[in-house]
């Protein structure tokens, strides 16, 4: 039954990445950019025009760009081998780039994730315990407040604060001290590489310097993951089945027990929604803190028009999210068998 | 009003809200609490949303300095709070030649305060135009999908689904950039990237509208179904989007403004909230905080006041 379940999602999960790939590198190839003009230079002569249109294979029609692009032709290899071509800017394979940018946003979207639910979950369980009470109106204020907020503009005020007012974080530099030696990437994960080269003065550093990006990306993810586990739980205590618990005279622990599991099994998948918001929200952060991840990587490509950069910057966020999606649906469906319809 | 609101357990609540009168997804204590408090917050948003779009039509008349004319001489002129009583004062009686810059000036000398009021122009015009238009062509797809269910509106469904699953920031971003960073070109991304919700959102409610007796009763008169959609379906099915529509201004807000935050967005020196925190950003980490933190604040202000109103809607009528 679950087989059949996760067959389906996968289904879904392959047909909507074929979709993205056609889309975003149509979409690309339609709009009035000239990459050739961007590299070459407004001063280039006709022939080296030509010569690196040539080169890029922009001279070629579309469907013939897009084959070698998704490696259906034998001669080079392609997205189907797991290549995103070369970056026209630097010439390097776009797929080590983003391995290298994009464990760097996936670190810090993850651990504010994390902070944002233990933060959000206990506020938005004691908010739905008396809807309308005084924690109730303090937590909507907060959710409806931080639900939709400037996170750039807050990245800066926390630098302004905590940095330049109180002295006690390190400036937003990226994510290690320059002057010092970051451990070996194993992970990518700042703060576990340094856990696993057994360095925990590094380990602190490192903690300090993420604080503020992740701290900045909880903020404005925590309003909306207030109102939902509220809005969850409100429904789950009026529920036909709590009532049940009650008149079967239960005590008011196992039926509150009962409660918490309805209540947070939809939440779940909302983890999945959130760590897509976060992904996007990143690309302004990693900006404010100079983090050099995924997201900036995608500012570069778009604006040097670096179309094998920008495919791939697209495609693989979408696959992270969609990857995301994918798993936590499975799990729902785990938790919860009504769904697996 | 008084309800014994801070003190109701869940099992009072369900005594005291008939079941009946719910639908799926109303939470009473949405209920209570707006009856309590009168809509207090509603009527703030209202306020702040009114002003936004107050600024945005006479912004740069009101502005007391031109928001583009750079000068050199007071380049980074800290706010004047602090001479506030005194400057007032002269400023009331004549004796002040030129208005004073109570927000400062930035980096080329230009008043915080003419650009902060003068950006809405910019701002609350694309994101405005932005959230009706995915509003109105996502309302009317999702209408179509729910009510005609056929081939055609399945593919209009798988379509947008995969545009759901782009990266937000990212896709607008690509799309200004490749189609020219003007004003207009943010608009059409910012519906591109929008419009989906609004489909699917709409559909949703369209396909639970359609099993009821009314829509029944409507068809039972030899109404044609594009009468039935338009005149009976369409007007039951639009809370969601209204609701969704106020929310969407503000993200749309903090999305243009980001977008020439990463510089993607407006060209300087259009005063613009995103370009003015991005220019001020620098500086802001020497403890020149007024170019980046003023802007700010109006932003986070308004957007707030879209999402105080779109939450009360969904209160009322939900």
């Amino acid at each position: 039954m679950i087989f059949r379940f996760i067959l389906r999602r996968l289904a879904v999960f392959v047909l909507q990445l074929s979709g993205i790939t056609a889309a975003v590198f149509v979409v690309i190839r339609l709009l009035p950019a000239d990459p050739v003009a961007q590299l070459v230079g407004l001063n280039a002569s006709r022939d080296a025009y030509e010569a690196s249109k040539h080169a890029l294979g922009l001279d070629r029609p579309m469907w013939a760009q897009f084959v070698s692009f998704v490696g259906l032709d034998k001669a080079h290899d392609g997205l189907l081998e797991g290549n995103l071509g070369t970056s026209w800017v630097t010439s390097q394979p776009v797929r080590r780039e983003i391995f290298e940018s994009l464990p760097v946003t996936l670190e810090i979207v993850t651990y504010a994730l994390l902070l944002a639910f233990l933060v959000a979950l206990p506020l938005g369980l004691a908010s739905a315990r008396k809807p309308g009470g005084l924690a109730d109106r303090g937590t909507l204020l907060w959710g409806l407040f931080a639900g939709a907020q400037p996170d750039y503009w807050w990245g800066l005020l926390f630098v302004f604060v905590f940095f330049f007012l109180l002295n006690i974080a390190p400036p937003p530099m990226g994510r290690f001290d320059p002057l010092m030696t970051a451990p070996p990437a194993i992970t990518g994960f700042i703060t576990i590489d340094c856990l696993l080269a057994g360095d925990l003065g590094a380990f602190w550093i490192a903690l300090q310097y993420i604080a503020l990006p992740v701290l900045t990306l909880a903020f404005v993810v925590s309003g909306a993951i207030i109102k939902m586990v509220r809005t969850n739980t409100l429904r789950a205590l009026q529920s036909d089945y709590m009532l049940y618990a009650r008149a079967s005279g239960l005590p008011e622990r196992m039926v509150a027990r009962y409660a918490l599991r309805a209540a947070l099994t939809p939440a779940v998948t909302l983890v999945g929604i959130f760590y897509g918001v976060l992904l996007s929200s990143a690309v302004t952060v990693e900006v404010v803190f100079s983090l050099n991840g995924i997201g900036q990587y995608a500012i570069r490509s778009v604006l040097a028009f670096d179309y094998p950069a920008i495919q791939g910057t697209v495609l693989v966020v979408a696959i992270v999210s969609l990857l995301v999606y994918l798993l936590l649906d499975i799990v729902h469906a785990y938790l919860d068998p009504r769904i697996r319809t | 009003m008084t309800l014994a609101g801070d003190t109701t357990t869940p099992e009072e609540m369900d005594q005291r809200v008939d079941p009946a009168v719910l639908h799926a997804g109303d939470v009473p204590g949405d209920v209570a609490r707006n009856a309590r408090r009168g809509g207090m917050l509603l009527y703030l948003g209202i306020f702040i949303i009114a002003l936004s779009m107050l600024l945005a039509a006479f912004g740069p008349e009101l502005a007391p300095y031109d928001p583009t004319a750079a000068s050199s001489d007071i380049s980074m002129a800290p706010p004047a709070l602090a001479d506030m009583p005194h400057l007032l004062f002269d400023s009331i009686t004549g004796r002040l030649h030129a208005p004073f810059h109570w927000m400062g000036t930035d980096q080329s000398g230009l008043d915080v305060f003419s650009r902060i009021i003068t950006a809405p122009r910019t701002d609350m015009t694309i994101a405005l135009s932005a959230a009706v238009l995915s509003c109105i062509i996502g309302t009317l797809l999702g209408l179509l999908a729910g009510y005609e269910r056929n081939v055609a509106t399945e593919s209009l469904m798988r379509v947008s689904d995969v545009l759901q699953a782009f990266p937000v920031f990212i896709t607008a971003m690509m799309l200004v950039a490749l189609a020219g960073r003007s004003s207009f070109n943010i608009v059409i991304a910012l519906v591109l990237v929008y419009t989906p919700i609004f489909v699917r959102l709409t559909r949703a409610e369209v396909m639970g509208q359609v099993p009821r007796t009314y829509v029944e009763a409507a068809r039972a008169a030899g109404n044609r179904p594009i009468a039935i959609a338009c005149r009976h379906v369409l007007p039951n099915s639009l809370v969601p989007s209204i609701v969704q529509s106020s929310a969407t201004v503000g993200f749309a807000i903090i999305l243009t403004a980001g977008l020439s935050f990463v510089g993607a967005g407006v060209r300087p020196p259009t005063p613009e909230w995103g370009l003015m925190i991005s220019q001020g950003a620098p500086q802001l980490i020497l403890g020149q905080w007024w170019c980046s933190v003023f802007p700010g604040l109006a932003m986070s202000i308004v957007v707030f006041g879209y999402a105080v109103v779109g939450h009360s809607f969904e209160a009322r009528f939900r």
